[in-house]
């Protein structure tokens, strides 16, 4: 492409003047054509400079007294988490409202929609990756980082799901003094620990690597000699020689290829759990399709929600544009009539099956006692993100944010459509029951996301919240630069 | 650990474009020891600096095959030899429950490990560079830094200063950490 005296992406300033549509320059296409090019990732004229200040910015001033307001209101809730389950703990299970015949509840709807909450940050950083979508550069390291706390908090829920929390480490196949005695590999509970370890894991490493450049940045700004050495040592002394990008870049293309299928591979496993026992409305071929795509579905409400608050609260406007959010809100489009496709699939195979209990289970789930979990679960994860057909709602931030929590509250229904409504109507009306949560069920939910939101807040008054190496590789040069010309520039025009 | 070398020139460019040029140069002009330090990876700088593809590649393959025995062995050894269980006649070997774990193994070693082995070969597959803590270059914020180690065979002071200024380079200076920088 012929580069032009002046760029066109320097006089957007900002969501104003973004339409969601590419820039036309006429007559610079080949043969006197018009010319169709994206509009910028990156607004406001910004300079690669820039970047850095706005971005590092959170992270070298005094927290504000917005933060602080957050941050209290976060960590009282956590609080409430830490509370509940040494409640729990001291108490036993007796406390929350898991009981015959409804064994799993609240532990375990909330376990499956924290790992699902994660599925969209390494949808975003892997797979938009591998596809060259350069939007994901404004928004992965955030949602990374969400990964890792949705996988914490998710991490939470089977621990004190056993009773006796105490004992977890044997889930741990390791030689013991117990037998020795093993996990059962033929378990998919047993699969769910490798499957939720090496996620969290290779999350971590992902997150970590990407973070090398930034933190070196932020080094290089450093003023203090100590921030100055620990920094340093957080990016391993990283210089951003080219020697060393060029292994980079290769690990990292390597790290997207391996958690592309890992996190197909997790919530296929979580969906085993299920899938692999005989429970009718469980027992399904479509549940690991049907798992993945609900997680991402949820993943990408949440990360919506965080990017409203990262451009409201920390006026990331210009990184995280309307086109950006344009882009999360068709993705979510997308999955949530997947998600639906998948209820009305489930609805048919019911029927289709000729399964005298596969039909009753769904029977029930629609029209039985939990009529009304059924039915929010539908509104909201297959009904609302229809609005999206509307480019105006798409670009609305408050649509937006108010479908993204929609969608949140949708899909932890779901978990709870499937867990209870299969559990409490099993083969035996005699052992038929309700299921009750108790006010320690709806603390430790309330608490998870505390600890969630702390950790997010703490993140993004340490790190860089945006990925700003990467950031800069998809800005315009010719916008970015600090200086207008050099003598290199004009030996660059005579070659 | 890494090889840094006292002394040598800097020389920074401002856009990714005029730096892969430069790199073209630097190469074909025959010098070895030199570096392009970078806010960011540049497309084409490996072919540029004349450099081969990244053998990181290999380093996954063979851990993930390291992954996929340690849990083809960790599962068979446990369900089969150390502590058979029968599960309604099903066989002690059942290949297919212990794929999920073989391939979560496998996926475990290779990202972990090739991310561990990219940072150390970073810094040791390299040439000697510039004393980090000694030299601000701004090579993270917005310069594309080109650096020539005095540890080239080719290394003349005169002749890389002359070189740097006609590939067009702003900011041209000699390092020498022990004898203290000219700029």
């Amino acid at each position: 492409m012929t580069r032009h005296e002046a760029s066109p992406y320097a006089t957007v300033m900002g969501d104003g003047q973004l339409t969601g549509r590419p820039i036309v320059l006429a007559g610079a296409g080949p043969y006197g054509g018009d010319l169709e090019i994206p509009e910028p990732l990156v607004t406001g004229g910004r300079k690669w400079v820039d970047v850095d200040r706005d971005i590092c910015m959170h992270a070298e001033q005094f927290p504000t007294r917005r933060w602080w307001m957050a941050f209290g209101v976060a960590l009282a809730m956590l609080g409430v988490l830490v509370f509940s389950v040494i409640v729990l703990i001291y108490g036993g299970m007796g406390i929350v409202g898991v009981n015959q015949p409804v064994g799993w509840g609240t532990f375990i709807i909330n376990f499956v929609f924290w790992i699902g909450i994660g599925h969209a940050g390494t949808l975003i950083s892997a797979v938009l990756y591998l596809f060259r979508q350069q939007w994901r550069t404004g928004i992965n390291r955030a949602a990374e980082a969400m990964t890792l706390f949705a996988v914490a908090c998710a991490g939470i829920f089977p621990i004190i799901h056993l009773g006796r929390a105490w004992f977890a480490y044997w889930l741990i196949p390791y030689p013991n003094a117990r037998g020795p005695l093993w996990v059962n590999f033929n378990s998919p509970l047993a699969w769910d620990i490798f499957a939720i370890s090496t996620y969290g894991l290779v999350s971590l490493t992902f997150w970590y690597i990407g973070l090398l450049p930034d933190l070196a940045t932020v080094r290089d700004r450093a003023t203090h000699p100590w921030r100055r050495a620990i920094y340093n040592a957080m990016s391993f002394g990283w210089t951003g020689s080219h020697r060393a990008w060029r292994h980079y870049e290769s690990a990292y293309m390597i790290l997207a290829a391996l958690a592309t299928p890992l996190v197909f591979s997790v919530h296929t496993i979580v969906s085993f759990d299920f899938a692999t026992s005989v429970m009718p409305g469980w027992h399904t071929t479509i549940f690991p399709p049907y798992f993945v795509i609900g997680a991402i579905f949820s993943g990408f409400a949440m990360v919506i929600t965080l990017m409203t608050f990262m451009r409201g609260y920390f006026g990331m406007t210009h990184y995280i544009t309307l086109n950006h959010m344009e882009a999360m809100a068709k993705i979510l489009m997308l999955t949530g009539m997947l998600v639906g496709f998948a209820y009305s699939t489930e609805f048919f195979m019911a029927w289709y099956s000729g399964s005298e209990w596969e039909g009753f289970v769904f029977r029930n789930r629609a029209f039985g006692p939990y009529w009304w979990a059924y039915a929010i679960m539908f509104t909201c994860n297959a009904i609302v993100p229809q609005v999206f057909w509307w480019k105006a709602m798409r670009r609305n931030t408050w649509v937006l944010f108010v479908v993204s929590i929609l969608v949140n509250v949708g899909m932890w229904f779901e978990r709870y459509v499937i867990v209870v409504t299969s559990l409490h109507r099993d083969y035996l009306p005699s052992s038929w029951g309700m299921y009750a949560l108790t006010r320690w069920d709806y603390l430790i939910l309330i608490g998870s996301f505390g600890l969630f939101f702390t950790l997010f807040l703490l993140f993004v008054r340490v790190l860089p919240v945006v990925a700003i190496s990467e950031v800069k590789g998809v800005m315009d040069p010719e916008v970015a630069r600090s200086h207008p010309a050099s003598a290199a520039a004009a030996a660059l025009q005579e070659a | 650990m890494m090889p840094v070398s006292t002394k040598g020139i800097l020389g920074h460019f401002y856009v990714p474009a005029e730096a892969l040029a430069a790199a073209a140069k630097v190469r074909d002009a025959g010098w070895t020891h030199f570096d392009f330090l970078t806010p960011f990876p540049i497309h084409g700088m490996e072919d540029a600096m004349g450099q081969k593809t990244s053998w990181i590649p290999w380093v996954t393959a063979v851990l993930a095959l390291c992954g996929v025995l340690f849990a083809q062995g960790l599962q068979n050894y446990v369900m089969v030899w150390d502590w058979p269980m029968n599960f309604g006649g099903k066989p002690f070997a059942a290949w297919p429950a212990f794929v999920p774990i073989t391939f979560e193994a496998m996926v475990f070693w290779a990202a972990l490990g090739s991310a561990i082995v990219a940072i150390i070969a970073g810094k040791i597959d390299t040439v000697p560079q510039p004393p980090p803590m000694l030299v601000a270059t701004g090579a993270t914020v917005d310069r594309f830094v080109l650096w020539i180690s005095a540890t080239d065979p080719k290394w003349d002071a005169a002749e890389a200063e002359r070189f740097l200024r006609s590939l067009g380079a702003d900011g041209v200076r000699l390092v020498d950490a022990r004898g203290g920088s000219d700029a």
